[in-house]
């Protein structure tokens, strides 16, 4: 027994190897829009802290202290403390303010739709990157109507300028997340949600969908490569000359329901100026891309796949 | 009128084919012999003992709360085996499919389980836990408690009691149904909209989602009636409000929450069952349908729903904490202020599960906030029982030790969620494991509540103990697998692994993963532990006093052990809160009533268990659209109550006699012993 | 608390009278309660109506101005008020001990209540056969399913009254009898309140809009 106790108070220690926060995503933000969040982050667990340690240390020295084998002071009767129960409701309610007000501060700050971190940056002097994002089961597509480019499963953006995203779904509801750069927003099919970050160095991220989806929701990421705005703007040049075009109709068919595995991307020139009005207008009349139940019964299965273009280079 | 269907349908069967029974799933046919064994030999050992007339007439029959409660509790526990397997399952697909490289076997790319069959598995997971282990558990205590602790004789309605009993068994007999036959939905425990929608889910997985959680919906809802009806009509002369304990207390905050969050639960798959059933538009994409009501209906039920999990446990340590204690509860009437401030402020706060669905910055604000307000009373609580343990001789029984690590739990499962309601924060968590461990270290406060109570009040009821030693190692290793599951798991969450993924693309998360299933394995270990403590303890049945743990404060703890089916022989009059420490105090423990008079008794009836069988059979056919038995399944249960109205039973008289003779022998009153028939009345004096 | 209080003489540990309880009072309690679930239940119709109501939801079809009629729905509101009033002096004459006088007024109840529900009927089948079902939109399903469910508890009322008119022929005035009587008045009281709530607000506002 006391083997058993000693054991399983040291144990937890082991997982203390996993405790290297490298990989926490939230603590190494890159975008400014993270940044605010990891701030944020901290400010309110520090504050929460004030509370919860007290607290946490009480609850091991009371129980401790007051064993019976310890003789301690026993009181049999003592029940109630008017001061004791001032402190107990007092102090949580004035750090409950003071995480309110934080919060609410917060929420402002990493606004998908116009968070205020980005007040200021390099990138508000310059007109913004516009993305039209679009989810399919379960595939990713961006839309560049600005540049007149479209991708699947790729978010290239310049560094230094901010990134203004719309975004909607041709099916089920997914959620559109790249830790460390942009906050999260679901995208929601026959309604239009949008996102913006900033991220002002060059790097490579991995973004996902949070929600469920179906299937072939654990294969559903995309890539996002911030490069600096000459690399963007010869990216964009190459795709431009992609023989491979996206008007509506060919939309509609990559939209069936596909598992890109390993998340290839794709590339097109001259996509439909309309097409992400046109995807919740068709969401909206009921449009919709069931899966077929082999699909969803097994994953390989090569039924109702849809014709993927040979990518381009990057 | 109805909507077009994938697939065969024909008058008899419905949508059910050979097709439905998954014989080449070689998990499902495993599992199907296994529980098929246990079953036949279940059977065959009724049988071949000749208790089925015992079991039919004392239990299946039975309207006496505390037999109610005990078989609430027994379902409870089997579905959270049931659930815990589902968890099992799913630690151990996580962590062989982990990148691109790892192998895939029985059909599946990745691991062991095709996404289709991981998603049922989580989806599955979650709603027998919630809604099938820990809602029956908590049910059950407090089915059995709630009557001693007010000096009642039995609840205010006993049939209703059946009924709702039955109809949570059947919502639970439709899921472990749909493992053989059918599937179950691959849309989560909530319904993920529109994902459980006709084009995306055309299956009857949804379906049986939907109305196994709507018969035992209905049946929390009755069961919810039952408390707040008995603890305000049924107190014992004396029990003036506040001399009620917490835990009576707090289950009546709990059925308010139960009584007035159900129903919205209710009809949010009510329009959902319209949608897949008539083909309106709620919550479709098209036709002006709008699936975000969906998800604001559910969760306007779904956040009451978790304090209504988690406040009878907050009970449950504000009974054991003074008891082992010796000391009086710390801030009695904050505690009860406490649990409805908890109860009112939770209907508030429904919208921070979805903050990323793009309500706004005020909106997002306000719920923020709301949210946040939750943690002051909850921080009361803590400190009460601090200050309980403060200057008090506390011994750690099994109870205790449950008692103590809940509540360390719910310090670290609460700052975890003060975390996740702000929107900052929640931006980068939402959705991810983080989430899931948090809300795991709050349903964890759950099971230690649970496993404290049913340790505390078992040799009331049963007469015996739980054997210590061999329930001790059952607590250690179920807290070290819980510590060795869900710590790191907050780690993966904050590097940014997302919820519900079959196959993990990440390998970075790989050592984490792999120390989860170490903490499965210590689970494992930890209910082996729990059936030896059963084994033990039903082997050596060591009797118990009347005031079993020597300290008890309350009500309970003054009848028999095991108590007598009629509770009190005659009922109490209370001068004091905490009854039985003040009669101690004034030696007045000991002192037994001298006179009995006749008892009137409520009688045994079979309807509450036919409505459980048809209110199955009503789901399996509305589930398969096999019309002509959900059509007849539901005239009879209609026919059935009606007929019951006419019913001029009105219970039997236990005469003093047989009261002092069964006071004398208390072993012939138990909760176990067989009662002779007794002459139902025809009609009782008005009174 | 500092110390516990002292037991006296006149201290009572036993309390065998306690045992009668007013099992009328309990049994309407109970029904009050599930009354406020069932408040809950019209209140999400309600609150989902709210939200159905918006020109998206409406999908090109016809929006509360066109599928109400509020002189209609007046009509339907003075029958059911005064099958209220029937049930209120069915509830007199059962004070007066009258079987003749109870049935009465729960005949005269039930046949306003039938004749309620037929005109609800008669209007969603109307629409239905325009083409506008409870499919073609999901303003429609809601306003549907708002007036059917209110139906639906009528239609259970009325079957109520029948089972009543039964009960009190042939166990005469028990107390469970009683004890149903006045939870089914608590039950049609309600029902009409929650129809004065659609009227206003559906017929009404709605119409108005």
């Amino acid at each position: 027994m006391r083997f058993l106790r000693h054991f399983a108070l040291c144990a937890p220690l082991l997982l203390l190897a996993g405790c290297s926060t490298v990989n926490f995503a939230l603590f190494h933000p890159v975008g400014r829009v993270a940044e605010a969040e990891y701030h944020y982050t901290l400010l309110l667990v520090g504050v929460m802290m004030i509370i919860i340690l007290p607290t946490f240390l009480l609850m091991v020295i009371f129980p401790l202290r007051y064993r019976k084998s310890r003789n301690a002071t026993y009181a049999p009767n003592w029940s109630h403390s008017t001061i004791i129960e001032i402190l107990a409701w007092g102090v949580p309610v004035a750090i409950t303010a003071v995480l309110i007000h934080y919060s609410f501060v917060g929420v402002y700050a990493v606004n998908p739709y116009s968070p205020d971190a980005l007040d200021g940056s390099p990138g508000s002097a310059l007109p913004p990157i516009k993305v039209d994002v679009v989810t399919t089961d379960w595939q990713w597509f961006f839309i560049y109507p600005d540049q007149h480019i479209a991708t699947i499963d790729d978010l290239v953006v310049p560094a230094g300028r901010r990134v203004v995203l719309r975004l909607t779904s041709t099916s089920v509801m997914n959620g559109f997340y790249i830790p460390r750069v942009a906050p999260m927003i679901d995208a929601m099919p026959g309604m239009r949600t949008e996102d913006s970050f900033e991220v002002d160095q060059p790097g490579t991220f991995e973004g996902f969908s949070t929600d469920f989806s179906g299937a072939g929701f654990s294969w559903m990421q995309f890539s996002t490569r911030v490069v600096s705005q000459a690399d963007f703007d010869a990216w964009a040049k190459t795709v431009q000359a992609n023989p491979n075009t996206l008007p509506y109709a060919t939309f509609t068919q990559l939209a069936h329901p596909t598992v890109n595995f390993g998340a290839k991307p794709a590339y097109f020139s001259a996509p439909d100026p309309e097409l992400f009005d046109k995807v919740v207008r068709d969401a909206m009349n009921g449009v919709a891309y069931p899966v077929p139940d082999s699909l969803t019964e097994s994953v390989s299965s090569n039924e109702g796949k849809a014709l993927v273009p040979a990518p381009a280079s990057p | 009128m109805q909507v077009d269907l994938q697939g065969p349908w024909s008058p008899l069967f419905g949508r059910l084919t050979l097709d439905a029974i998954p014989y080449d799933n070689p998990i499902i046919v495993g599992t199907f012999l296994g529980a098929a064994t246990i079953g036949l030999i279940v059977v065959a050992a009724v049988l071949y003992y000749k208790k089925l007339p015992y079991l039919w007439r004392e239990w299946l029959t039975t309207v006496d709360h505390k037999k109610i409660g005990v078989m609430y509790i027994i379902l409870g526990l089997v579905m959270l085996f049931r659930g815990f397997v589902d968890g099992l399952m799913m630690r151990t697909q996580q962590v062989i499919a982990v990148g691109p490289d790892s192998p895939g076997v029985l059909g599946a790319q990745h691991g062991f389980l095709p996404p289709f069959h991981f998603d049922q598995v989580y989806s599955a997971h979650g709603t027998i836990m919630l809604i099938f282990a820990a809602t029956p558990i908590l049910a059950g205590l407090g089915n059995i408690i709630v009557p001693l602790q007010i000096g009642a004789r039995d609840m205010a309605y006993p049939y209703l009691n059946a009924v709702s009993l039955w109809l949570t068994t059947a919502g639970a007999a439709l899921i472990m149904l749909s493992l053989f036959v059918g599937q179950f939905s691959n849309a989560a425990w909530v319904g993920l909209m529109p994902l459980a929608e006709l084009p995306y889910n055309p299956g009857v997985g949804v379906d049986y989602w939907m109305w196994a959680i709507q018969l035992s919906s209905l049946g929390t809802t009755f069961n919810a009636i039952n408390i707040i009806a008995t603890i305000v009509k049924m107190r014992a002369p004396g029990m003036t409000w506040f001399r009620l304990p917490v835990f009576t207390w707090v289950n009546l905050s709990t059925s308010i929450i139960g009584l007035t969050a159900f129903p919205v639960l209710g009809v949010a798959l009510s329009l959902l069952t319209a949608d897949r059933y008539l083909g309106t538009d709620f919550f479709t994409v098209g036709h002006g349908g709008n699936f975000m009501l969906y998800i604001d209906l559910f969760w306007i039920w779904g956040h009451p729903e978790v304090y209504f999990l988690i406040l009878p446990p907050f009970g449950v340590f504000s009974e054991i904490v003074p008891t082992f204690s010796e000391k009086p509860l710390f801030g009695y009437l904050t505690m009860v202020a406490a649990s409805f401030a908890i109860a009112g402020i939770g209907w508030s706060v429904w919208a921070h599960h979805f903050f990323t669905m793009g309500m706004g910055p005020d909106l997002n604000g306000y719920f923020s906030s709301a949210t946040m307000l939750v943690g002051i009373p909850t921080g009361v609580k803590i400190f009460n029982w601090l200050f309980t343990m403060y200057r008090g001789r506390i011994t750690f029984t099994t109870p205790m030790l449950w008692a103590v690590a809940g509540i360390f739990l719910l310090l670290f499962g609460g700052f975890t969620g003060m975390m996740l309601s702000a929107p900052a924060i929640n931006y980068t968590v939402h959705d991810s494991v983080f989430v899931i461990a948090h809300f795991h270290c709050m349903v964890l406060v759950v099971a230690t509540g649970a496993f404290a109570a049913v340790a505390y009040w078992w040799p009331k009821v049963f007469g015996f103990k739980l054997d210590e030693h061999n329930g001790k190692l059952f607590f250690w290793t179920f807290v070290l697998g819980s510590v060795v599951v869900f710590v790191p798991m907050f780690g993966l969450g904050l590097e940014g692994e997302t919820r519900r993924l079959d196959y993990i693309f990440n390998p970075q998360w790989r050592p984490l993963l792999i120390a989860e299933e170490v903490g499965i394995v210590l689970y494992c270990i930890s209910i082996f532990y729990f059936l030896k403590m059963i084994y033990v303890s039903l082997r050596d049945r060591v009797p118990a006093g009347d005031d079993a743990w020597g300290t008890g404060r309350t009500l309970e703890w003054m009848t028999h052990t095991p108590v007598p089916f009629y509770n009190f022989a005659v009922t109490p009059q209370i001068n004091a809160l905490d009854e039985l420490a003040w009669r101690r105090e004034n030696g007045l423990d000991k002192v037994k009533p001298e006179t009995f008079v006749p008892i009137h008794m409520p009688s045994n009836t079979a309807v509450p268990v036919i409505i459980g069988v048809l209110a199955m059979a009503f789901g399996f056919g509305m589930i398969w659209r096999i019309w002509w038995m959900a059509g007849a399944a539901l005239l009879a249960i209609i026919v059935a109550v009606i007929a019951r109205s006419f019913d001029k039973n009105q219970g039997y008289i236990l005469t003093a006699e047989e009261i002092a003779k069964l006071e004398s022998k208390t072993e012939l009153a138990s909760v176990i012993a067989e009662q002779p028939k007794r002459a139902p009345l025809d009609h009782v004096e008005a009174h | 608390m500092a110390t516990i209080a002292k037991a006296g003489p006149n201290t009572r540990l036993w309390n065998a009278e306690a045992d009668e309880h007013d099992t009328i009072s309990t049994r309407t309690f109970g029904f009050w309660l599930y009354m406020l679930s069932d408040a809950l239940i019209f209140t999400s119709i309600f609150a989902s109506y709210a939200v159905l109501s918006t020109p998206m939801n409406l999908a090109g079809g016809p929006g509360p101005a066109q599928v109400t009629n509020a002189v209609e729905g007046f009509w339907q509101t003075l029958i059911i008020l005064g099958s209220v009033f029937a049930y209120s002096q069915a509830t007199v004459a059962l004070k007066n001990g009258s079987k003749a006088g109870v049935a009465a007024g729960i005949l005269v109840a039930m046949a306003l209540g039938v004749a309620f529900v037929s005109m609800g009927w008669h209007d969603l089948a109307a629409l239905t056969a325009q083409g506008n079902g409870y499919s073609r939109s999901a303003y429609l399903s809601i306003f549907f399913t708002l007036i059917a469910t209110h139906g639906l508890h009528m239609g259970i009322g009325i079957l109520w009254m029948l089972i009543m008119l039964v009960q009190i022929a042939r166990f005469g005035f028990t107390a469970d009898v009683v004890a149903r009587l006045l939870n089914l008045r608590m039950f049609w009281q309600f029902q009409a309140t929650i129809w004065v709530l659609v009227y206003v607000y559906v017929y009404l506002l709605g119409g108005a809009a």
